[in-house]
This record gives C-alpha cells, structure tokens and sequence, in this order.
C-alpha cells in the first residue's frame, strides 16, 4: 500500500478501470463499447440515475480506453454546481482547448466530463448547447446528471442517454465483500446488511461506510461498529430538529436548527434539502404525510433562493411543521 | 392687494421684466392688454416679481370647490401652516368645511 | 373577528382625473398635453413632494382616456440596456385614434418612469441618456415623475420636457377628503381629529389616510383624544418601540402607519422580527401563519437587493399582516434585541473558506463536487482521520496540518 498515488480511499482504490472491470452495467457497457469502435462517430454522452451507480466509473473509464494511460492530458473534469456560472463553465473549457492537445492518434476530440448538469439553471442549459455545438469539432462531452427530465430537449437531442439505475442489494452486498477480502477484513453479513440498508443503493456511500468501520475495529466488522460509525456520519440533528418541529416545540427546534447551521456550516439549501431525505425515511408518517409536507418544503426552498435570510425561511418552514405537526400526533396516538 | 388670476393688469414694465414674467409663468393679451397665469411651476417667483412691479403685496383669491365662491387667505385658519399661501388654488372656504349641510350637498353629487 | 384586510388608501384610490384633489392647475396641463398630442414637448416631468397625486393623475389618466400604461419604476436597473428593452418598444406602437372618437378598445401606450430623479449617477450607465434618445424618437407619449427635479444629473432631461409642478395639498382639502371617507367607511370622527390629522401630515394624502384608518378602524370613532399619537409619529422611533409597537397593533393599517415613520433599519428590524415571533404567537395555527408572512416578506428583501427599491411597499405589505394575524392574542412579552446571529457568530469566512478548501481536495481526488464531499466524504474522512492519523491518508488527499486539525476538531453535526 505505500506508493503516493495509490488511491487510499477505497472508493478510488477500487475503482473499475477499464470498462470490462465493470460488474453489473453489461447492457450499458456493451452499447458504449459499440459507439466506441469508430471513436471519430462518437456521439456526446448523457449518463443518467441516482447517485453511486457507477455513471462517473463509466466516463472515466471511456477517457482511460480512448486515451490510455495519459488520458488526464485529454480530459476535462468539471462539476456544473462547483461553478459559479455557465460563463466559468465556458472559460474552464476554452483555456482547456487551448492547452491540451486536441488530437490523440485516431482521436481527433478530447473529453469533456461535466457533472451534475442538471443543476444548471435553464439558460446555462441553453449556453451549454452552444458551447457543444462550436466545440463539437473539437471535444466530446459526456454529460453526468441524476434526473435527466431536468436537461433541456436540445440537449438532450444532441446525446446518446444511458440511464443507470439503482443498484440492488445483492450486487452491493458482493462487492462489499469483495473488497473486504481484498483487504483482508471480516465483514459479517449483518454488518453488510446495515451498511446496505443505509446506504440506499448508492455503492460510495457504502464502501466509505465499509471504510470507516474497519478503521474502528480492526480486521473485522460487525453490526455494532457499523451503528457507531453510521451514527456518527447520519444527520441525526436534522431529525431531531424536524420531530421537534412537529411536535410543536419551535424554539427547541430553532435552537437546533441553528446548531446545526453553526456547527457545520450549512447552507440553508443543504439543510432543506436534508429535511426531504429525513421526511423520506420517517416511519411514523403516512405516505400521504410526507407528500403533503414535501410540498411545503418545496415552496419554502423556492423561496430560500429568493429570499434574503435563510435562517428566517428555515424558521418559517419548521412553523408550518408546527401547524402541520397536530396531524402526525392524533394519527400516532390513533395507531 | 387682490388680483384675479384670470386677468389682471400691471403698469408698464421695461422688456427685461416683461420677459422674465413670460419664464415665470404668464401670459399676455395683446388685445385686452391683460395678463393670465399661464403656469404654475414657478408660482411664488412670480408673485414675488408682480409684488415688486406694484410695489405692494400680491394676494390671489382662493375658489371654494364645493360653493364656488371665492374667498381670501386670511380668513382661514390653517395660514400659517400652509405652503401654498394666497396662491390661487383650489381650496375649502372655512364655511363650507364646518358646514355640515353644505358638506351633505356636496356629496349627494357623488 | 373583524379584520379590514383592504388598506383605504387603497381602496379610495382615485378612478377618474376629478377624484384627484388638489392641483387642479396641474391636472388640467396634463390633460392638455396629452390631448394635443404632446405639440409643444414630447415628454412631460411631473414634479412634487410624495403623496399628492403624481401617480394618481397618471393613472386615472390612463383609465379615462384607455391608454395602457408600461412602467420603469424607481431605481430599477435604469441601464441603457434595460430601458431600451422596455421603453423602446413600449414607445413604438401608436394607435391611430388617440383621443377623438369614443373607441373603446386601447389606445395605446404610456411610458411612465417614475422617481426619475432616482437614476444614479454611474449604475445607471447611460440611463439619462438613454431616457432622453428614447423621448426623441417616442412617438407615445412619456411621461416622468420625480419628488425633485433640480438635481444636477436631471437637467439634460429637463429640456426635453414640459415641466408640471404638484405642490402640497391644502389641509381644508385633505380635511375635506378624510370627511368624505368617515362617511363611506361609517366612521363618526371629530372635526378637530381630521383636522390634527390633516396638519400632521404635510399635505400628503396617502400618509393622512392611512393615518385616519389606523386610528379610527377598531371603533369606527375617532376623538381628538385619538390623535395624541400622531405627534410622536414625527420624531423616529427606535428599535425596540418600533418592536412594540409592531407586536401588540391591533390592524394592518396601523403597522403600516408605524413602520412608514420607523427609521429602524429594515434588516435588522426583519430578523427581530423573525427572533420574537415565537414569543408573540404560541399557538402552532397563528405562528405558522404569520411566519408565513415574514417570509414572504424576506422575499421581498431578497428581491430588492440594492436596487429595487419599489418592492420596499410588498416588503411592508407582508410584514404587516405578519404582525396583526390575531390581534386578540396578545400577550405583553420580553424581546430578544438585538437580532440573533448565531450563524455568523460561529461560522466565521476562515472556517468556510477552510471547509471550502478540504471540498476541494476531496472532491479532485474522488471526483465529486464541493457539496457532495462535504455531505458524503467529510463525515467519514474524519472519522478516518480522528481514528488514525493516518498519513497516507492526508498525504494522498494532499491536506494541510490546519486542514487536518480543522477536520478532526470538527463537531457532529
């Protein structure tokens, strides 16, 4: 293990290089394999689905089969929400232009990575189409985003979709297994089980997981370690702050709500969006519940981004929890 | 010294001044040899320059919008604090305002 | 509970040009230029202090004689570039019939700008310029309103325009008018009252207006008694009255009268607001809905920025309804002044921009973005690097030893 670019995340340390170390997308690595027999007809990429299911191990592994072992000299990674606009974003890729070599051999484009495209706002979307178009001659884009419906039709039009989805639990299970062997730990098959359950398909999630817990106890991993660690990592202050909320107790909340704010430097859009993913996995709420309070939460993140404090929408927001909270307590005391 | 905005006249003055009451605000009459308020941008410059060509005070009367008649300042109570002072502007005579059938009146036009 | 949602400023609002009270001369110019098809001067300049008709007369203006009126309002981005985009094309298009015949359908359309005088000097690059290049070629006509015409950066636009002049309204008609509400609003008030009230307020309508409405709402009366308040309504009224007062009003109307003679700042008044909220309302229902208020108010705020400084009206608008959401549940409390930052207090810029930085590292060397190191790496790699320090770990990831020590003390959040 000593070597400087070894990968020490394992994340990256198991990483598939090449598409045939691909387990489980045949489908998806056999179609870009075709595009791939004649590279100059290849068309952009769009990689779509949810996070951790392998749409960024594909694109890296099409830069490392066109380009070899200098494929970093060809490609440019770039995430749209790092980027303060489509016009950094339209920079970053002229300065790239003119300083890498366009052609490698057979190849004459060079790669342009960009994730987290559906982020960008429609009119980014729209210079980003131009942007495609006047460096068509000259770079190929492989387009990286979990909901494609959010990319606009030209886009979309100009690009070959892939769509990923969620891995299943086997699949996951077996390669955290894989790993652990490799690195000589035990991973019990409860512990395996909790980190899967927590992860929810995104195989990242799981292998930092993985990670961590073997750091805290070494060469084997139970269900025990695996609770500590997810503990540690798990937005538990946002659950409390939500149930407090609910149940009525806005100052207890807010107080929370602004340790949380405090203590870790979140946005307000990162908590709200915190908020969502915690509603999800409450099990005292009806599905009905949680759809009624999605929508409350969506109309106050719009209003997060025009507003001018976002301690005063986040407050709001648990308000509405409070008015809301008087349903969950009479069909909890009902159950 | 009262004067109808309308039409008033004044002794014969020098062209100099003449043309500053046209920049000020009036107009002439060639033929009835009167002048009018044409503007009233510059309202109190004006009554400042026609106050120096008679060489006396220059008051305008006030209309009273709900009896039509017309009455002077200095009858009213709010003058002193009042901006538009002896200007010839619409206005509520003291009568009309404490009146109250004259007040019923004027809104049965409404 | 009876609750006057409408404002009467509002509501009285005046439909038709003889509605208007006050400055008879002055509307009639207006009428004039409009009708002779603006001969003498293309563009006219209203001018005067607030609150005495400018608006007003432009609007009714409109409505009897059918123009649509488009309008730049005050300190909106008047850049050339926006302006062109707005004016130009609102000033192109010019019905054949103005005036003459009785057609009812639209006539066309008004340029208004108004609080020109509010287009600074250098943000505006080229707005004065630009006002006047689209004067010259409008073949509608443009109208301009201002509170003071004689600033300095004005002048070039003064000699394109027919310069009308609204003074002060006369307090016997601004007491004329407030007797003519108390009929229609079936409030009985004392003639003293309506006259302190129309003395206090200087000849502005819509201040005395709102003033007669915050007084004499609850009980349809008004004394002269009544009015004592008014005279503190001169003098600025500082944070924590102002806080009072916005918490224990009883109407809309008054709120608004209150924080239009406030000189508190509207930022910091905002989060006091927010701070104490829960402290005024306690039950869940009213809390809720008056939060909902002040974040739409907050909007507001964000939307004005620095510039937009009309919206200032939906700002209070919302503000108010945030204060007078059950006014029968008032309770007198303890406040919290000045506003909270916890925010601020614990996240300084050196945290984040450290924080920032980490992302960064974390995101090249796995390929992620800044938001999606710090949601999904940062917890794990700290637990990493608190259980071992391990340094080819910090090595790989190429960390700083500030970067390292910021990581590990870092609270769970």
């Amino acid at each position: 293990m000593a070597a400087n670019e070894e990968a020490l995340m394992w994340v990256e340390k198991y990483r598939p290089k090449t598409l045939d170390e691909v387990v489980g997308l045949n489908d998806i690595v056999e179609s870009i394999k075709a595009f791939m027999k004649n590279p100059k007809t290849m068309p952009h990429l769009m990689l779509a689905g949810i996070p951790g299911t392998g749409k960024t191990t594909i694109a890296l592994a099409i830069a490392r089969t066109l380009y070899g072992a200098n494929w970093r000299n060809f490609t440019l990674e770039l995430n749209a929400s790092d980027e303060r606009g489509i016009d950094t974003v339209r920079e970053r890729i002229k300065d790239f232009s003119r300083y890498s070599r366009g052609s490698f051999g057979e190849i004459p484009f060079s790669l342009i990575i960009l994730d987290e495209c559906d982020q960008m706002t429609g009119p980014a979307q729209t210079a980003l189409r131009r942007i495609m178009e006047t460096s068509s001659r000259t770079s190929r884009f492989i387009l990286i985003c979990n909901q494609s419906s959010k990319i606009i039709e030209p886009i979309q039009s100009r690009c070959a979709i892939f769509r990923f989805s969620r891995l299943d639990k086997q699949a996951m299970k077996e390669h955290l297994q894989c790993i652990a062997k490799k690195e000589n730990i035990t991973l019990l098959p409860e512990a395996a089980d909790k980190i899967v359950d927590f992860s929810e398909g995104d195989l990242r999630h799981a292998i930092n997981a993985l990670q961590t817990a073997s750091a805290y106890k070494d060469g084997c991993v139970d269900d025990k370690t695996v609770a500590l660690v997810i503990g540690e990592a798990s937005p538990s202050q946002v659950q409390k702050m939500i149930r407090k909320a609910l149940y009525g107790d806005f100052i207890e909340s807010r107080k929370t709500m602004y340790e949380i704010m405090g203590s870790f430097g979140f946005s307000g859009s990162e908590i709200i969006r915190q908020i969502q993913r915690e509603i999800f996995k409450m099990s005292d709420l009806t599905p009905e519940q949680k759809a009624e309070l999605s929508n409350i939460i969506g109309d106050y993140d719009y209003r997060l981004t025009q507003g001018a404090n976002s301690d005063i929408q986040l407050s709001a927001l648990l308000a509405q929890f409070g008015k809301f909270g008087k349903n969950v307590e009479e069909t909890y005391a009902a159950k | 010294m009262v004067l109808n905005k309308k039409a008033f006249k004044l002794p014969r003055v020098e062209k100099d001044k003449f043309v500053l009451l046209m920049h000020l605000g009036c107009d002439y009459n060639r033929d009835q040899g009167v002048f009018s308020i044409k503007s009233y941008n510059n309202i109190e410059k004006l009554m400042e320059t026609i106050s120096g060509i008679l060489d006396n005070e220059v008051i305008f009367l006030q209309s009273c919008i709900r009896c039509g008649k017309d009455f002077a300042c200095g009858d009213c109570k709010y003058d002193e604090l009042c901006t538009t002072k002896n200007l010839p502007f619409g206005c509520v005579c003291p009568q009309c305002l404490r009146d109250r059938k004259h007040f019923e009146q004027y809104i049965e036009k409404f | 509970m009876q609750r006057n949602d409408l404002l009467w400023v509002e509501k009285y609002r005046p439909k038709k040009i003889e509605d208007i009270i006050g400055n008879e001369e002055a509307k009639a110019s207006f009428v004039e230029w409009l009708k002779t098809k603006r001969k003498s001067k293309k563009a006219v300049l209203l001018y005067g202090p607030p609150g005495v008709g400018k608006t007003a007369l432009v609007n009714a203006a409109a409505r009897e004689f059918s123009f649509t009126i488009i309008e730049m309002n005050a300190s909106d981005t008047r850049s050339e570039k926006a302006i062109n985009a707005v004016a130009k094309p609102a000033t192109s298009y010019v019905a054949l019939d103005n005036f003459s015949t009785n057609q009812t359908k639209g006539k066309g359309n008004l340029l208004f700008l108004d609080e020109v005088d509010g287009i600074a000097g250098n943000e505006d690059r080229g707005g004065v310029s630009a006002i006047i290049k689209i004067v010259e070629e409008a073949l509608t006509p443009v109208i301009m309103a201002a509170n003071d015409p004689d600033v300095e950066k004005l002048r070039p636009l003064k000699k394109v325009c027919l310069l009308i002049r609204f003074q002060q309204i006369r307090i016997p008609l601004v007491i004329a008018l407030l007797q003519k509400i108390c009929l229609l609003e079936h409030v009985k008030a004392e003639f003293e009252a309506l006259e302190r009230i129309a003395q206090n307020s200087r000849g502005d309508v819509r201040s005395a207006i709102n003033d007669l409405q915050s007084l004499s709402e609850e009980n349809h009366s008004l004394t002269l008694q009544d009015t004592a308040m008014l005279s503190s309504r001169n003098k600025d009224i500082s944070m924590d009255d102002t806080l009072r007062g916005f918490f224990s009003s009883k109407s809309i109307a008054e709120v608004s009268s209150l924080l239009s003679y406030s000189s508190v700042d509207y930022d910091d008044f905002l989060l006091s607001v927010s701070d104490n909220l829960p402290r005024r309302y306690t039950n869940p229902a009213e809390l809720a809905a008056a939060y909902d208020f002040v974040s739409q108010a907050d909007v507001f705020r964000g939307r004005i920025g620095t510039e937009y400084w009309h919206l200032l009206k939906y700002f209070f608008n919302n503000l108010s309804q945030a204060a007078a959401v059950n006014p029968q549940s008032y309770k007198p409390f303890e406040f919290i002044s000045p506003p909270i930052r916890i925010i601020t207090l614990f996240w300084t810029k050196g945290k984040r921009t450290m924080l920032d930085g980490i992302c960064g590292k974390i995101g090249a060397k796995c390929h992620v973005s800044h938001s999606k190191a710090k949601h999904d790496f940062v917890p794990f790699v700290k637990m990493l690097l608190q259980k071992t320090k391990n340094s080819f770990l910090i090595a790989w990831f190429e960390f700083s030893p500030e970067e390292v020590d910021f990581l590990v003390k870092m609270n769970r959040f």
